[in-house]
């Protein structure tokens, strides 16, 4: 019905303010950084004002939030919930760790750079953000998906191999079914 | 405190004949070490006769020069209020431990930890064998000689710029147009 | 006829598990008769670590090992290599250790308040409880500058000292904690709901107890009074004045009983320590961190938090590094083996609340 290009502009405008208004987080503490996580949902800080909540399944989030350095072990459960949850979906890195391995540098056990492996749309630096610096995180993200920047996921999908390789290099035993995309 | 320490020591000297004791005068603590087949008589012995019912720690140390590690279990008497250590030292190849998860059940968690972190086998010990790690094949990590930093270099990607020193004093002040007073250069690199 | 038993996996991601941890479950309809706890989503190697940082870089990792109550293990830090060190630490400097050392344990009560009750589907506790622990952060924002990770305590004393007027803030605080600690009672424990879930689920009887070497609340839960700060005093403990509370019944219910008085003398003794707190120095200088070597000895420290016995076990064989720093959590012991024990017979339902009730932490655990 709608093929010309001025017509589909006009959709997408609606649909991207459509989607800043309501940001439903997975409810998955990866990391410590889940801690400063009950004082932004709570009576001070408030984020629900802002459209931001919790979901407790994947198929229901919009935003994996990934709080703080990602072991091995976890970057396997955590791919797979991401690749569980359904479009419209971001990313947010949480903390130096995620950035660049943070104090966790030299650890065997951690990864360094969280953009090789997931399509990060936002990170908040800091040991340990504040609520305040979280809900400055969330207000980028609204504001990148205002403007039809946040495409992550779209990223991901064209780019699927080069992620896949990377993940793979780390995670040797790989028994994930492969998702439908 | 003094006058119970003594006792003590003298309890498990009478029953376990190589215990070698070391003092510490101003704590409240007793030092024991022992030979590894006597870990589990030792510990019963100190459970059921001198009251010492609660393992506080396993804590173990890799003493790489020496070839070998050294495993101390603590103790607690809530009656006497004594910390005792009860120490064993083995060889840091194929060593196998006598199991103690028996007296007390937690032991098998640091047992599960150690038989994957140093490579230590216990006897008869139940459990899953990853405990900490998944699909791990490498060496035991936490002993000495494996090179944790070189093993992350390696396997994960590193942001490049982490290295590169940047003063943020001066890059704050080109974008802000700031003067650095000149006290404050001699700090500046 | 018997149900055929099914095999569910709670976690990682779930909202009702407490931190990043999985506990595998078998199930008759919805009784357990099985649970293998599955960890090691934390395991960030901190021992591993410090084998290449020296004693004063190996002081800012310390506080991360546990993020709800991150005090307790700087404390033991600090002491274990003043232990070893033989470094004496002022007078000041020891009060104003056990003034943040509660304060960080009624945060973490707080917190704990949220937790349970979320977990049992009443929201408002959260909303309130953790709506107030920000205050007693702001303290510890003006204090050290860190909302979470405070880096404070460390060897030969404190990093500063207070800061002007911080007591009078510390007591209004305190006044408004205790007059909502009261709103709390009415909410929690009149509630019919949290009667009925908690009162006979997850028993620890006391042989259980002993089996498992249970620390902490959940041992004063069971009847048996036990408190390091007691039993083993540290910084200036053995000079003050409070209660151990216990309960009977070794269930959820009896665990909460004790940490609501618990929090109540945690109040006391900030204000007693305020009153008590003598001037001077706040801190023993160290040498250059660089070139600060610790003779070689061990040393091993004991502490409460929140949760239980907090253990620190520090070798050192004289050098610029540290050989060996070896901590053992409360949750070490109630997150694995005695979880396992306390959930068979339980109703699925009730996991996240046995699990909230013992104090599982699983940073802790996997460190």
């Amino acid at each position: 019905m709608i093929n010309d290009k001025n017509s589909q502009k006009i959709v997408d405008i609606i649909q991207n303010w459509a989607r800043k208004q309501s940001i439903w987080v997975l409810a998955y503490g990866t990391g410590c950084g889940a801690i400063e996580i009950p004082p932004t949902m709570t009576s001070r800080y408030d984020a629900e004002r802002l459209g931001v909540r919790g979901a407790a399944t994947p198929r229901q989030a919009d935003v994996l939030l990934i709080t703080g350095y990602l072991t091995t072990k976890t970057l396997k459960r955590v791919i797979r919930v991401y690749e569980q949850m359904q479009d419209p979906k971001y990313v947010i890195g949480f903390g130096s760790c995620t950035i660049n391995g943070g104090m966790y540098y030299d650890s065997y056990n951690t990864i360094k750079v969280l953009d090789k492996y997931l399509p990060v749309d936002v990170y908040i630096n800091g040991c340990m953000p504040r609520p305040e610096s979280v809900l400055a995180g969330f207000g980028k993200l609204q504001e990148l998906i205002g403007n039809g920047e946040a495409n992550g996921a779209t990223k991901y999908k064209e780019n699927l191999e080069w992620y896949r390789a990377n993940q793979k290099k780390i995670i040797p035993n790989w028994v994930m079914p492969e998702y439908n995309w | 405190m003094q006058q119970l320490k003594a006792n003590l020591i003298e309890h498990i000297k009478t029953s376990f004949k190589d215990a070698r004791e070391k003092d510490y005068p101003n704590e409240n603590r007793l030092d024991f070490y022992v030979n590894k087949q006597c870990i589990p008589s030792i510990l019963t012995y100190a459970k059921d006769r001198l009251g010492y019912i609660h393992l506080s720690h396993i804590a173990i140390v890799d003493w790489l020069e020496d070839g070998e590690i050294e495993l101390i279990y603590i103790i607690w008497s809530p009656e006497e209020k004594i910390k005792m250590f009860v120490r064993t030292r083995v060889e840091r190849e194929n060593s196998v431990m006598p199991n103690i998860d028996m007296i007390w059940r937690q032991a098998n968690t640091y047992e599960r930890e150690f038989r994957e972190m140093y490579g230590i086998q216990f006897q008869g010990l139940e459990g899953e064998q990853d405990f900490l790690l998944e699909d791990w094949d490498g060496p035991p990590p936490m002993r000495r000689d494996f090179d944790t930093e070189a093993y992350a270099d390696d396997t994960f990607f590193h942001r490049p710029g982490r290295e590169d020193a940047q003063d943020v004093r001066e890059a704050i002040t080109k974008r802000s147009g700031e003067e650095i007073p000149d006290f404050a250069k001699k700090y500046s690199r | 006829m018997r149900d055929k038993a099914t095999t569910l996996y709670i976690g990682p991601q779930h909202p009702g598990i407490t931190g990043n941890m999985m506990v595998r479950v078998k199930v008759e309809g919805d009784t357990i008769v099985k649970a293998t706890t599955e960890v090691g989503y934390l395991h960030r190697a901190f021992e591993k670590l410090q084998e290449k940082r020296n004693w004063l870089q190996s002081f800012t990792l310390m506080c991360r090992f546990c993020v709800p109550e991150s005090d307790p293990m700087e404390e033991s830090y600090a002491r274990a290599v003043e232990a070893i060190e033989g470094r004496e630490v002022p007078e000041r400097a020891k009060y104003i250790r056990v003034m943040v050392l509660e304060l960080a344990r009624l945060a973490s009560f707080m917190l704990w308040y949220g937790g349970q009750n979320g977990s049992l589907g009443l929201y408002t506790m959260g909303q309130w409880s953790v709506g107030d622990r920000n205050y007693i952060l702001d303290l510890f924002e003006e204090l050290t500058g860190g909302r979470v990770y405070h880096m404070y305590i460390w060897p030969g004393g404190v990093r500063k000292d207070l800061p002007k007027g911080f007591e009078q803030k510390v007591l209004k605080t305190m006044d408004y904690l205790e007059k909502r600690l009261g709103d709390y009672d009415d909410l929690m424990f009149d509630n019919a709901i949290f009667k009925k879930r908690t009162q006979g689920v997850g028993i620890v009887d006391k042989e259980k107890a002993i089996e498992h070497g249970v620390v902490g609340a959940v041992l004063r839960g069971c009847g048996i009074k036990s408190d390091i700060r007691i039993d083993d005093p540290y910084e200036v403990y053995d000079k003050l004045d409070f209660e151990v509370p216990t309960a009977e019944g070794g269930d959820i219910w009896a665990r909460a009983l004790v940490r609501r008085q618990e929090a109540r003398q945690s109040i006391r003794i900030i204000r007693q320590v305020i009153a008590d707190m003598p001037g001077g120095s706040f801190y023993n200088k160290i040498p250059n961190p660089q070139k600060w070597k610790i003779p070689a000895g061990d040393a091993y420290v004991r502490t409460e938090s929140v949760r239980g016995e907090i253990g620190m076990y520090i070798a050192s064989d004289g050098g610029l590094y540290p050989r060996r720093v070896h901590l053992r959590g409360a949750a070490y012991v109630h997150g694995i083996t005695l979880l396992e024990d306390v959930l068979v017979g339980e109703n699925l339902a009730d996991i996240s609340a046995i699990m909230n009730s013992l104090g599982t932490c699983p940073p802790e655990i996997e460190r």
